[in-house]
């Protein structure tokens, strides 16, 4: 899973509603490496990393950032959302089915051994098997062999790879699907396809725990110790001499600086006491824009929230005239300039604007028309009571109450907001069928293609595996997303999308309610940073000022 | 003295087992998945949700689970794991050096405040002096940390650093040493620096009142020297096991005060520890209260022989 | 208690009520005013003495208002907070205005009465918890302070395993279990309650113990009344004073407990009303817009000074040695 920095609270890391709020945190201790010739290190804010530094292991942004430096992905997206290679010469394949990646000569492991195809085959392998019980096993799904891995709790695996994963020589990787997927070049950039180096793995066969702490990569930066979690304050990184690719120019050194509260990270930011800070909290907008100028960034970020009802065993929101009453009810505008301060946009499609495929203004039930609301779910007959669920640790709270309120003088109704735990309690909830009220959702992106606001949600597939909470489920929208994935070109396969698309926003399961967006600040100290399409910031572009 | 040592260490082991197994039932029965909660909105895999539950014991009865955590304990001196593999000994040195910083810090200006204000009200028995310290420090105990911590965060934090430019008392976190310690160190003493300064004063009032220091006073010793050699040293013997006490209470009760001011303390990472289900952690945090507890109370027991020879253990 | 000036089991107030030292006031020990010989009872003397106190009047006057506030709400204000249209999002965060004196929050919603309304809940929970604790730990002290033997040894050892839990961390644990179940409020009640009583049972077993050891329960005794009868008609009224007191000036400190649970989010969940939920929806943007912090932080510190004031003034008068 990969969660946007704005909405890192999701992701269940120790973040809590509670270190959202004001002020405050376990701020780096300055470990003022100001030693040879003053290259002092460039310092950016960061979150603590959930788990190990392990790639098939890391789902949330803060790790994912941490090992974006440490690893060069197979390939980049540029700032026209395209896919660019980067570890990876050439990817290709003749029918979305059987992909063939070439790599680029050069790259070494931090121990100085050279990167073969078999460190990926090994990587992958290991992140799929479910002995190894890896959070990111999942996006191997669609590799053949998969389920063999994946035989079910309790019974053993028979093998150790998956029948999909070939490495034909030291630098060509052969990848066979189990079915048609035009949008799996678009995957290999996160973090889950990281390659390992044979250092990771124990004499059992497991990533140890020392690789853990202290990750070999092939990317741009490497460690300088290892990473104590839970007690170090910071992780130090120092350029990697063999590097092959771009490197930045007039500084060696990066921190990256732990904090439990992205408010005290914006003080230390204004103090100059951090360099980048790409997760500026709400109350901090308004300072950000008048103090930095234009060393404040707002660039959309590939998160939506929705509200979305239980449509498979809940006839009371049956009729989409219902559910559009409702959606046009929600002042999405107030709400994202008001409770939000401008860190989420009003959202109006079901494709996020951050990503190739979104339509300005798609989704016409997204806008605000409190009268024909009224009017349209009175004509409806919808029902005289509902009720909003969301999981109180999120930071939601607010936003779900100025629904809440939207709805109860809008449409006439009476509300109950319900807090849940957290966000697994309504799954939980949902899956029991006991639950039959509205609930709040969200979603970040596992690789940037407008398929992936579509397949995981809403297809029929996804009830019993994927995120459709909502139990919707269409054969026409099924169909025309697989068309999409068999399609020939990329032009195609985003037109099928896109008519998918269509049939959402006809027909409403969910109600989109706000895109996120990335606020970003930096210090006088550093300029030209740039914040790409997964929320991480292009390091070797980032020069000191 | 050893052997009444030994005997209270003794009687603390079921006050610790029946602690850690009240706390351990509790998080047991917290509702939700932990492992399934990891993933966030995202459904994990049943699969690997099952495995990890397996490898953490949680699909084991209460008891076993418990048996498990105390055992290695005992045995191994093994905290435990957080979900995220990392040992909970680890996770705590930090937290756990942060929140003594915090009491410590409290502790030292409690002591200083409540001493000083309690022996000046004492002095001033019944006039006004005495009547206004009276008064602040119900007004101290009044108001809650809570309040206390936000309107000092906003006053001297955040205020005094506009009118004046330099931060004085750092608003939040831990980055500038001893310095952040002080606002913070202040909210969490404030209600006990009213206590101590009601103790303080009842305490050396009683003294003033016995028959030694009439006697004192009588043989013409100096007010400064009654007071200072006979007074203050009987007066001591509360104060000093009020203190001892508090330090547990301090550490225990500094959740409020961490959250306002984000230390990182292990107040803090229990409200996560719960949050996440970190049966580890939870557990682990509360054993270490549990033991501060115990020990401060033995500590402040024994000090009362050293201060009072009277007092004697067998 | 560091964090709620909830004594806790060190607190100077259980530290001055340790069996050594906890008062025990029978009832024909008349200390002061005796009129024509005859001894004043306890009570009739801390009434009496009670009544000169300015201090416990204004603590009784500040109590009749939060009680009518928690009552009857809308004798304050005529805005009902619990009706969402009087909240209006674009005028969030907007300072003081007429007609909406302590300005509007975050979902611009009127601040001064939502805070009156916060009332209400902040009292039926410090109460009841007293009550619970009183009669809870009150009733287990007595029968272990008359029993003896192993049923003493016994809770005494349970009690000391509650006292070693912090308190709030411990209330924190209870309530993020239990919320769940349907209990609302009273899911603080009891978190409260289970790590309080312990504190009431120590203070009553010492007084019981105390008392039992007095030439009339012993006169009693010898005269055959029954195990009940010296219980409740001998020990019970010479052990009571301790309790109340203790009782008293706790209820303040319950009151702060809920607040700081309800802070951390474990306690009145929306759409209830309370103090220490508006401080903690507050809190994201109290450097922009402090006063909807400030107002209900005000108001508890107000409540729980009278609380305090009249457990203080109620110590002094049965127990003028502590002060």
């Amino acid at each position: 899973m990969r969660v946007t920095k704005g909405a890192q609270i999701v992701a269940g890391t120790a973040l809590l509603a509670l270190a959202v709020a004001a002020c405050g945190g376990g701020g780096g201790t300055s470990t003022g490496t100001s030693g040879s010739g003053g290259d002092t290190p460039v310092r950016m804010e960061l979150g603590e990393p959930q788990n190990l530094l392990v790639p098939s292991n890391t789902t949330e942004s803060e790790g994912a950032e941490a090992l974006a430096a440490v690893f060069e992905p197979l390939v980049n997206y540029d700032e026209n959302k395209q896919v660019v290679m980067g570890a990876a010469d050439s990817i290709e394949t003749k029918d979305n089915k059987v992909w063939t990646i070439k790599l680029k000569p050069g790259y070494t492991w931090h121990n100085g051994e050279p990167v073969v195809a078999q460190n990926y085959v090994d990587a992958w392998n290991y992140a799929a098997n479910q002995e190894n019980a890896q959070g990111a096993g999942y996006f191997f799904g669609r590799v053949e062999g998969y389920a063999d891995l994946n035989p079910g709790e309790g019974k053993p695996v028979t093998t150790k790879e998956m029948k999909g994963l070939k490495a034909v020589d030291d630098t060509t990787l052969e990848v066979t699907l189990s079915a048609p997927f035009s949008q799996f070049k678009t995957m290999l950039g996160y973090t889950a396809f990281y390659p390992l180096p044979k250092a990771a793995f124990g004499s059992d066969g497991k990533v140890t725990n020392e690789y853990g702490e202290k990750p070999i990569g092939q990317g741009l930066f490497k460690l300088d110790k290892p990473y104590k979690k839970g007690t170090d304050q910071t992780i130090d990184l120092t350029v990697y001499d063999k590097f092959p690719g771009k490197k930045p120019t007039g500084w060696t050194k990066l921190q990256f600086k732990l904090y439990n509260s992205s408010e005290t990270a914006y003080n230390d930011l204004q103090a100059d006491n951090v360099d980048i800070h790409d997760s500026l909290p709400a109350s901090a907008i308004a300072s950000a824009k008048t103090a930095l100028g234009d060393r404040y960034q707002d660039q959309p970020d590939a998160g939506i929230g929705y509200i979305g009802f239980p449509l498979q065993y809940n006839d009371e929101y049956k009729d989409v005239k219902v559910r559009e009453a409702i959606s046009m009810a929600i002042d999405r505008k107030t709400i994202a300039e008001t409770v939000f301060s401008g860190t989420r946009a009003p959202a109006d499609d079901f494709i996020n604007p951050a990503i190739d495929g979104y339509r300005q203004g798609a989704c016409t039930a997204c806008a605000y028309d409190p009268g024909k609301a009224k009017e349209q779910y009175a004509a409806a007959k919808g029902p005289a009571k509902l009720e909003l669920g969301y999981n109180a640790d999120g930071g939601h709270k607010e936003w779900i109450e100025a629904v809440a309120n939207n709805l109860r003088a809008n449409l006439g109704v009476e509300v109950t907001v319900k807090p849940f735990e957290k966000f697994a309690n309504i799954l939980d909830d949902l899956d029991a069928k006991k639950y039959k009220g509205m609930f709040r959702m969200g979603w970040a992106i596992d690789y940037p293609s407008a398929e992936d606001y579509l397949t995981p949600i809403f297809s029929t597939g996804a009830i019993k595996t994927g995120s459709n909470y909502a139990g919707y489920s269409n054969k026409t929208f099924d169909e025309t997303v697989a068309k999409g994935d068999q399609a020939a070109s990329p032009e195609e396969s985003l037109k099928q999308y896109q008519a998918a698309d269509d049939i959402l926003i006809k027909e409403m399961p969910y109600i989109p309610v706000y895109f996120y967006r990335n606020n970003s600040g930096y210090s006088t100290k550093v300029k030209n940073v740039k914040i790409n399409l997964l929320n991480q910031v292009e390091w070797a572009d980032v020069e000191k000022a | 003295m050893g052997r009444y040592i030994i005997r209270r260490l003794i009687q603390a082991v079921p006050v610790l087992l029946g602690a850690t197994l009240f706390i351990f039932a509790i998080v047991f029965a917290l509702p939700g998945d932990p492992i399934a909660a990891l993933a966030g909105e995202k459904r994990q895999d049943p699969n690997i949700v099952a495995i990890i539950r397996d490898q953490y014991h949680l699909n084991d009865p209460l008891l076993l689970q418990y048996w498990y955590y105390i055992s290695g304990i005992i045995f191994r001196g093994d905290f435990g794991k957080t979900f995220a593999g990392v040992p909970v000994t680890q996770l705590l040195a930090g937290k756990l050096q942060v929140t003594l910083n915090l009491a410590l810090v409290a502790l030292v200006l409690e002591a200083v405040i409540g001493v000083v204000l309690g022996l000046w009200a004492a002095l001033r028995r019944g006039r006004a002096t005495d009547t206004a310290i009276l008064a602040s420090t119900l007004l101290l105990i009044s108001i809650p940390t809570l309040v206390s911590g936000f309107v000092l965060q906003l006053w001297l934090g955040v205020w005094l650093k506009q009118v004046t430019g330099t931060e004085i008392f750092p608003i939040a976190g831990t980055t500038q040493g001893i310095k952040s310690y002080l606002l913070p160190g202040f909210v969490l003493a404030g209600v006990s620096i009213a206590y101590l300064t009601r103790l303080t004063r009842t305490s050396l009032v009683e003294t003033l009142r016995s028959d030694y220091i009439r006697t004192a006073t009588a043989k013409g010793l100096s007010r400064r020297r009654v007071i200072g050699r006979h007074g203050l040293r009987n007066a001591l013997i509360p104060l000093v096991t009020y203190l001892g006490a508090d330090l547990g209470n301090l550490m225990g009760g500094a959740v409020i005060t961490e959250t306002i001011f984000n230390l990182p303390g292990i107040g803090n990472q229990l409200y996560q520890g719960v949050y996440l289900r970190e049966q580890p952690i939870v557990v682990g945090i509360v054993t270490i209260l549990v033991l501060v507890y115990i020990v401060a109370n033995l500590v402040v027991d024994l000090m009362y022989a050293v201060l009072d020879p009277r007092i004697r253990y067998e | 208690m560091s964090d709620t000036p909830q004594a806790g089991p060190a607190g100077p107030d259980t530290q001055t009520l340790t069996p050594e030292t906890a008062p025990v006031a029978p009832p024909s020990r008349g200390r002061r005013r005796k009129k024509e010989g005859k001894p004043a009872s306890l009570w009739t003397d801390a009434w009496h003495d009670l009544r000169r106190r300015p201090m416990f009047i204004f603590s009784l006057v500040l109590i009749a208002i939060l009680l009518i506030m928690s009552f009857w709400p809308s004798l304050f204000t005529s805005i009902n907070p619990l009706d969402a249209r009087t909240c209006d999002l674009s005028t969030a965060r907007q300072g003081p205005s007429a007609g909406h004196l302590f300005g509007r929050d975050n979902l611009g919603c009127d601040v001064y009465a939502r805070t009156i309304y916060g009332a209400g809940n902040s009292i039926l929970i410090g109460v009841s918890t007293t009550i619970i604790t009183a009669v809870v730990g009150g009733l287990l002290g007595l029968i272990a302070g008359t029993r003896g033997g192993l049923t003493d040894t016994v809770s005494s050892r349970v009690t000391e395993v509650f006292f070693a839990i912090p308190q709030i961390l411990g209330a924190l644990l209870i309530t993020a279990t239990f919320r769940d179940k349907g209990l609302g409020i009273w899911i603080v009640v009891i978190a409260l309650s289970v790590l309080a009583w312990p504190m009431t049972f120590r203070i009553m077993r010492a007084a019981v113990i105390t008392a039992r050891s007095q030439d009339f329960v012993i006169a009693a005794r010898a005269l055959g009344a029954s195990q009940s009868r010296i219980m409740f008609g001998h020990l019970l009224p010479n052990a009571i004073a301790p309790v109340i007191v203790v009782s008293t000036i706790n209820l303040g400190g319950f009151i702060a407990a809920e607040a700081a649970l309800s802070f951390l989010g474990v306690g009145v969940q929306s759409p209830d009303i309370s103090w220490g939920l508006m401080i903690a929806d507050a809190r994201s943007r109290f450097l922009e817009a402090p006063l909807p912090l400030v107002f209900p932080a005000v108001f508890l510190s107000i409540t729980v000074l009278a609380f305090i004031m009249m457990g203080d003034a109620v110590r002094d008068a049965l127990d003028p040695k502590l002060r």
